[in-house]
């Protein structure tokens, strides 16, 4: 099964790390991701949220407004797509995950048609 | 360049829909994500199974801990995405706007950062 891990966590604390705290986290997350090869489908680290835009039509009319659909207390940085047996096996390799260490990993399974 | 569009939608408004008009909002997914990969601007994409199934995982202090749900309780919930490959910011706006839940829903557009080590891969 298919699965998206997502990864919230404070943004405003990863800005304030220093160029080689973020390399040490990258690193972290480049172990990750080679250790969990085999198991990843895809991921992405996302821009910060103020780099967000939100969009809605209502009328037949479009709405552009700046910023992420909610303000939280962690933000939505990254995902991963993963393919593993069942959800025991997605928790196993969420916590896994560099993020979860101080943020929150919300673990999503894929609908089993193709929608998207 | 890519962008991650973020579908927020409630699911009681999909719920609340007959299964006509549930066929109808599906069918116009099915043309919309042909209309995308036509393009050649489809990356990925997947609609969620609903928030009931949400786990959250946290590790502190070594410890695992899981709760059930999703990180935050908002109205809408995320209910699918589509990572896009466009030319521009204003291009992956316009394919947000055709989502059918940009008409009911929210759609949230993030840029993805690009590693330039890693651009290759």
């Amino acid at each position: 099964m298919k699965v998206l891990a997502l990864i919230w966590s404070d943004e405003s604390s990863w800005e304030k790390l220093s160029p080689e705290e973020r390399e040490d986290w990258y690193a972290q997350y480049r172990s990750f991701a080679s250790a969990a090869d085999a198991k990843l489908a895809g991921g992405d680290e996302l821009a910060p949220t103020r780099a967000a835009t939100t969009v809605r039509v209502r009328g037949g009319q479009t709405t552009v407004t700046d910023g992420p659909f909610a303000e939280t207390r962690e933000q939505l940085g990254g995902y991963f797509v993963l393919d593993v047996q069942s959800l025991d096996e997605a928790t196993e390799l969420a916590a896994k995950i560099p993020g979860a260490k101080h943020g929150t990993v919300e673990l999503r399974a894929a609908a089993e048609e193709e929608a998207a | 360049m890519q962008y991650m569009l973020l579908i927020y939608d409630k699911e009681s408004t999909w719920h609340g829909m007959s299964e006509d008009e549930r066929n109808g909002v599906m069918r116009e997914y099915f043309q919309f994500t042909e209309e995308l990969r036509n393009s050649g601007k489809h990356v990925a994409g997947d609609a969620l199974q609903p928030l009931s199934t949400a786990k959250s995982v946290r590790l502190r202090d070594g410890e695992v801990t899981t709760t059930d749900g999703p990180f935050a309780e908002t109205k809408e919930a995320l209910g699918g995405y589509y990572l896009v490959d466009v030319d521009s910011e204003a291009e992956a706006l316009e394919w947000a706007a055709k989502i059918p839940s940009a008409r009911f829903g929210t759609i949230e557009v993030r840029p993805v950062v690009v590693f330039p080590v890693e651009a290759s891969a």
